[in-house]
C-alpha cells in the first residue's frame, strides 16, 4: 500500500490531472456566472453554450482523474486503456481550453521526452495563433497580407502536426534518428513566426543527433524534465511564447489601423464577433489594441530587464572578483541607486527627459541595476572559491578570462531566475507609468494606455478597463510561474 | 583578548583606551580620523617620539641580520631555486621560455622572499633579547596606559578619546557606522536626483510663463529660482535646502515646497504603515501554515493566490475594487476623504496586496528551510511536541530574513504609492510628485523623491540595528570584528 501511495505522489499525470480539473472547474464557473445577466435576469446564449462545452470536458477530466487514481492505486501505473482515453480529451481543443489539451497530450504518451513536450506546445501555440488571427474574418475588412499569412501559418501547422507524430514515434531519451536533421532545420525556419518552442525543438533535435556528449544531453533533459513537470511553469512559458508569437504574426494578420484609427460609426460597441472585446470611445477595436499592446509590453519588459542584467551583472562580477576596495567602491555607489525606489527613480528620470518608450526603458533599467549587481556579486564570490577557478589561474589565464569564461557562465542560473521573475515587475511598472501618463506615448496602443481610457468608462463600459488588466495580469503571472519553475529546476534550495 | 577584558570586572579606562586604540590603528580610515581629531596631542607626542627614536635598538638588530643574510648568499640561493621551479613549470605546460621574463620574475620572487625572511629573523632575534619594534602607534599606545598622560591630554584630545570610546562598544560602533553610511547614501541620492533633473532638456521657465514670455521675463524667473547659477552652486543650494528643510518655492503656484511635502507626507505614511500591518497580520500566519503543510492543497491554493497578488497591477486592482465595492455594491466610497475612515480601507488593501503576497511567499520558504534544519530534528528528538518546536525554535529564526524583506519592500511600497494615490484621488506625496513632473518643478520633485529616500533609509537603518540586537549570529560577528 505504501508503494502505491508513492505512486500517486510520483505520478506526473496524477498531479497534472488534479491541477487541470481544478483550473478547468474554475474557468467553467466563471463562464457560468457570466452567462447570466443578473440585472435583466436573462440568459446569454453564446456564453452559455461555451459554458456547456467547458462543463462537458471538465466532467470528462474529473472522470479521467479518478481513473488515473484508480489505476495507480491498483496496479501502480496507468493502464494503456486509460491513456487511450486521452485522445478523446484532445477534442477539448475546440473550446480553447489549453489546460485539458495539455493534460491529454501528457496522458497519451508514456515516455515523455523533452522533444515531445516541445512539439506539443509548439503545435498548441500555432493553433492558438491561427485561432486568434482568424477572428479577423468577422471584421468588415482584413489586412492585405492576411490571406497569405494565414496560408503560411496553416502550412506550418500541418508540418508541425507531422513533426509531433514523428517526434513521438522516433525520438528517444538519449538520441534521435539522423534523418530528422532535415525536420530540425525546417523547424528552425518556422521559428521565424515567433514560435520559440519550434526553436527549442529544433535545437534539441540537433543536439541529440549530433552530440555524442551524453552528459550534455542528460543535463539538457533533466532541466527541461523539471520545467515541463511543473504544469504552471510550462503553461507560463506557453503563454509568454504565444504572446511573443502573436506580436510577430499580428504584423501580418492584423490591421494596425483598426487599433489606432478613429471610427466614429462604432463608438463604445459591446463585445461581438466583429469586435471580440468591444470598441473604445474613439471606435477603435479593443481586441486589436490588446494584441498590438502585447509587443510593447514584451519589448519594454525584456529590454528593461536585459539592460540592467548586463550592466549590473558586469559590475557585480567585478565587485565580487576583485579586491575589497573595488568591491566597496562599486557597491557603495550602487547603494545610492538602491536607496531610491525603482518607480520613483523612473518618475524622476521621465520628469527630466520626457515620456516616451526609450526613456521609459532607460528609466526602468537604471533602477534595477543594483539588485542584479548584488545577485551577481554574491554568486561570483561563491564561485570564485571553487577549484576550477584555481586551476584556471594556475594555467595562467588572465583575470578577465577567468571572470567571463569560468565564473560568469557558472553563476548565471540565479540571474536568469531573477530576470524572469522581474520581467513581470517591469511589465507592471510599464503599464503603471503609462496609466499615470508617464510611460509610453498616449497614441500607442499599450495596455496601460488602454486601461487609462477604460478607467474613465468604469461605470458604463467596465470591460474597457477589465480586459487590458486581465491581459497584464496573465502575462505577469506567466513570467512569475515560469520564474518559479526555473528556480525549482536550477536549484530547489535557491531563493 | 577582548574576552579577557570583559571577564575582569575592574578594568580601567586607560586599558580600554589602549586596547581599542590598538584595534583602530589597524584600519586606515580610523587611523586618519584619530590623527585628525587628536591633532594637538599627536603633534606634541610626535616631537617626543622623534627625539626618542635615536636610541632604537630594533633597527640596529635589523641592520645586523640584513648584513649576515647578505653575506651568507641567501638571496642568490633562493634565486637559483626559483629559477629551477619556473623552468620546470614551463616545460610541464610546454610553454616557450622567455629568458628575460623569467629573470624578472625570479628577481621579484627572490626579493619578496628575502624581505620576508629578514623580518622574520629580526623579530626572532628581537624577541630573544626582549625588545619590541617601536613605531609611532605602539609608542602612543604605551603612553595611553599612563594615567598622567591621559589627564594632561584629556582636554586637547577630547574628540579623539570620544571616538575611541565610541569604538570600544561594538553596538554603538555599529550604529554610528551605519548612520554615517546612510548619511553618505542620502547625500548621494540628493546629488543623483539633482543631476538627473539638472540635465533635463526641458525649460521650466518657458513651460510656466508660456511661449509668449519675453527674454527678460524668462531671465528674471531663472534668477528668482537660482536657475542661472552654475551646476555646483545650484547643487550646493539644493543640498543645504534639503538639510535645513527649506527648498524654496515651487515654480508653479509659488507654494513652499517643504511645507507642502510636510502636509502630504502623513497620509502616505499612514496608508503605507496600515498596509504593512495588514501584510504582517495576514501573510505571516499564511506563510507558516503553508510551510507546515507544504505541498498540500491548502499550501498550493495559498501560494497560487499569493502569486496572483504579486501579479496584479495596483491601479487595476484599485479600479476593480471601485467598480465592485463603490459602484455596484456601494459599500465603500470610491475616493479618499480624511473625515471618512471607511474610505481608507480600499487604498490600504490595494497598496498592501503585493507586500502581503511577497511576505507570505518569503515566510513559507524561510520556514521550510528552517524546519528541515538539524536542530529542529534535535528538538523533536528531545520529545518536544510540534507546537513547541514551531513556536520556540522555528519561528524566531525564520523571522530574521523576513524582517529584511519587509524593510526593503516597505521602501518599494512608498515609491509605488503614487499609482494607488492617483486611483483613489489621495493627495499624498506620490501624487504630488506625479503632478509636478509635467512642468518639471525641480524643487518639488527633488524634495519629494529625496525625503522618501531618507525615510526608507532610516527604516532600513532601524531594521539593521534591530537585527544587531536580535540575531545572535550578527551579534557574535560584531564582537569578533
Amino acid at each position: 500500500m505504501l508503494t502505491k501511495k508513492y505512486a500517486l505522489k510520483l505520478s506526473r499525470e496524477y498531479t497534472q490531472a488534479n491541477f487541470t480539473w481544478i483550473i478547468s472547474l474554475i474557468l467553467t464557473s466563471v463562464l457560468l456566472l457570466n452567462s447570466f445577466n443578473f440585472e435583466k435576469g436573462e440568459l446569454k446564449g453564446s456564453v452559455f453554450s461555451i459554458f456547456t462545452a467547458y462543463a462537458m470536458f471538465t466532467i470528462f477530466q474529473m472522470i479521467l482523474t479518478l481513473m488515473v487514481k484508480r489505476d495507480l492505486l491498483t496496479i501502480g501505473e496507468i493502464r494503456s486503456s486509460t491513456r487511450k482515453l486521452g485522445y478523446v480529451q484532445l477534442f477539448s481543443i475546440v473550446t480553447g481550453n489549453v489546460f485539458t489539451v495539455a493534460f491529454a497530450f501528457n496522458l497519451i504518451k508514456k515516455q515523455k521526452t523533452p522533444e515531445y513536450m516541445f512539439a506539443v506546445y509548439m503545435l498548441l501555440t500555432q493553433v492558438f495563433i491561427i485561432a486568434i488571427s482568424s477572428l479577423n474574418l468577422f471584421k468588415s475588412y482584413v489586412a492585405d497580407t492576411f490571406l497569405a499569412a494565414m496560408i503560411i501559418l496553416l502550412g506550418v501547422m500541418i508540418f508541425q502536426v507531422v513533426t509531433l507524430i514523428l517526434t513521438a514515434k522516433y525520438v528517444e531519451e538519449e538520441s534521435a534518428p539522423a534523418w530528422m536533421m532535415i525536420v530540425a532545420i525546417f523547424l528552425l525556419f518556422t521559428a521565424l513566426t515567433g514560435n520559440i518552442f519550434a526553436l527549442l525543438l529544433g535545437y534539441s533535435l540537433i543536439l541529440k543527433i549530433r552530440s555524442h556528449d551524453q552528459s550534455r544531453i542528460l543535463k539538457w533533459n533533466t532541466i527541461w524534465e523539471k520545467i515541463t513537470r511543473n504544469s504552471t511553469a510550462i503553461l507560463g512559458l506557453f503563454f509568454i511564447i504565444l504572446m511573443f508569437s502573436v506580436s510577430i504574426c499580428s504584423a501580418f494578420t492584423f490591421d494596425y489601423d483598426m487599433a489606432v484609427e478613429n471610427d466614429y460609426g462604432a463608438i463604445l460597441q459591446k463585445p461581438s464577433l466583429a469586435y471580440p472585446f468591444g470598441t473604445d470611445n474613439f471606435g477603435r477595436d479593443l481586441f486589436s489594441r490588446i494584441i498590438f499592446g502585447a509587443r510593447i509590453s514584451l519589448l519594454v519588459g525584456f529590454a528593461s530587464t536585459a539592460i540592467p542584467v548586463v550592466i549590473g551583472g558586469f559590475l557585480g562580477a567585478l565587485a565580487g572578483y576583485y579586491s575589497q576596495r573595488t568591491d566597496n567602491i562599486i557597491m557603495r555607489l550602487l547603494d545610492v541607486l538602491y536607496a531610491v525606489p525603482g518607480i520613483l527613480l523612473a518618475i524622476a528620470i521621465i520628469a527630466a527627459f520626457g515620456a516616451n518608450t526609450t526613456n521609459l526603458i532607460l528609466a526602468l533599467s537604471v533602477g534595477s541595476i543594483p539588485t542584479y549587481a548584488r545577485t551577481m556579486r554574491a554568486n561570483v564570490m561563491m564561485v570564485s572559491n571553487y577549484e576550477f577557478v584555481d586551476s584556471a589561474r594556475a594555467l595562467g589565464s588572465s583575470d578577465f578570462s577567468i571572470i567571463f569564461r569560468q565564473i560568469v557562465p557558472n553563476s548565471l542560473a540565479p540571474m536568469i531566475v531573477k530576470a524572469t521573475l522581474t520581467i513581470g515587475g517591469a511589465v507592471i511598472a510599464t503599464s503603471s507609468l503609462s496609466f499615470l501618463g508617464l510611460g509610453v506615448e498616449p497614441h500607442i496602443p499599450e495596455w496601460g494606455n488602454i486601461l487609462k481610457i477604460g478607467s474613465t468608462y468604469l461605470e458604463s463600459h467596465s470591460y474597457l478597463a477589465i480586459i487590458p488588466g486581465l491581459a497584464i495580469i496573465l502575462l505577469v503571472l506567466s513570467f512569475n510561474f515560469l520564474g518559479d519553475g526555473l528556480r525549482d529546476a536550477f536549484d530547489p534550495r535557491m531563493d | 583578548m577582548g574576552v579577557n577584558k570583559e571577564a575582569t570586572p575592574y578594568f580601567r579606562l586607560s586599558d580600554v583606551l589602549q586596547y581599542t586604540f590598538g584595534k583602530m590603528e589597524r584600519r586606515p580610515t580610523y587611523k586618519y580620523w584619530l590623527l585628525i581629531l587628536g591633532l594637538p596631542v599627536h603633534l606634541i607626542v610626535c616631537l617626543f617620539y622623534l627625539s626618542k627614536r635615536g636610541d632604537n635598538t630594533y633597527s640596529s638588530i635589523y641592520e645586523e641580520v640584513r648584513a649576515s643574510l647578505t653575506a651568507s648568499g641567501y638571496k642568490e640561493a633562493s634565486m637559483l631555486d626559483f629559477k629551477e621551479q619556473l623552468l620546470r613549470k614551463h616545460s610541464f605546460f610546454n610553454k616557450k621560455v622567455n629568458e628575460l621574463e623569467i629573470d624578472r620574475q625570479v628577481k621579484e620572487l627572490a626579493e619578496e622572499q628575502f624581505t620576508k625572511t629578514l623580518t622574520k629573523k629580526t623579530n626572532q632575534v628581537a624577541d630573544q633579547k626582549g625588545i619590541q619594534q617601536v613605531t609611532y602607534s605602539t609608542y602612543f599606545q604605551s603612553l595611553l596606559g599612563k594615567p598622567l598622560f591621559l589627564l594632561a591630554s584629556f582636554i586637547p584630545g577630547i574628540f579623539m578619546y570620544l571616538l575611541i570610546l565610541l569604538f570600544s562598544n561594538p553596538y554603538i560602533k555599529f550604529i554610528v557606522e551605519r548612520l554615517i553610511m546612510s548619511i553618505f547614501v542620502i547625500a548621494g541620492v540628493a546629488v543623483l536626483v539633482f543631476t538627473i533633473l539638472y540635465l533635463s532638456p526641458f525649460d521650466p521657465a518657458a513651460n510656466i510663463l508660456g511661449e509668449a514670455a519675453t527674454k527678460e521675463q524668462i531671465a528674471s524667473f531663472n534668477q528668482l529660482h537660482g536657475l542661472d547659477l552654475s551646476y555646483f552652486s545650484q547643487l550646493w543650494n539644493a543640498l543645504i535646502g534639503i538639510a535645513t528643510f527649506d527648498l524654496g518655492a515651487s515654480y508653479a503656484g509659488n507654494e513652499d515646497v517643504a511645507a507642502s511635502i510636510a502636509n502630504k507626507f502623513p497620509i502616505t505614511l499612514t496608508i503605507a504603515v496600515l498596509s504593512l500591518l495588514m501584510a504582517i497580520v495576514i501573510a505571516i500566519p499564511v506563510g507558516i501554515i503553508s510551510a507546515t503543510r507544504s505541498n498540500s492543497f491548502l499550501d498550493y491554493s495559498f501560494m497560487f493566490i499569493a502569486l496572483i497578488g504579486l501579479s496584479i497591477p495596483n491601479f487595476w486592482q484599485g479600479l476593480l475594487f471601485i467598480l465592485n465595492f463603490s459602484i455596484k455594491l456601494q459599500w465603500l466610497p470610491a475616493t479618499y476623504s480624511p473625515q471618512n475612515w471607511l474610505s481608507i480601507i480600499m487604498p490600504v488593501v490595494v497598496l498592501g496586496t503585493a507586500l502581503t503576497a511577497s511576505v507570505a511567499r518569503m515566510t513559507r520558504s524561510s520556514m521550510l528551510e528552517i524546519i528541515n534544519e538539524d536542530y529542529i530534528i534535535t528538538a523533536k528528538a528531545k520529545g518536544l511536541n510540534r507546537l513547541q518546536v514551531l513556536w520556540k525554535h522555528a519561528i524566531g529564526n525564520a523571522m530574521i530574513p523576513i524582517i529584511t524583506v519587509i524593510g526593503l519592500l516597505f521602501g518599494g511600497m512608498l515609491g509605488g504609492a503614487a499609482v494607488t494615490e492617483k486611483v483613489f484621488n489621495i493627495s499624498g506625496i506620490g501624487s504630488y510628485i506625479v503632478d509636478k513632473q509635467f512642468i518639471p518643478d525641480i524643487p518639488a520633485i527633488m524634495g519629494g523623491v529625496i525625503y522618501i529616500a531618507i525615510t526608507i533609509s532610516l527604516v532600513n537603518v532601524l531594521i539593521d540595528i534591530l537585527y544587531a540586537f536580535f540575531d545572535p549570529r550578527i551579534r557574535s560577528k560584531m564582537k569578533q570584528s
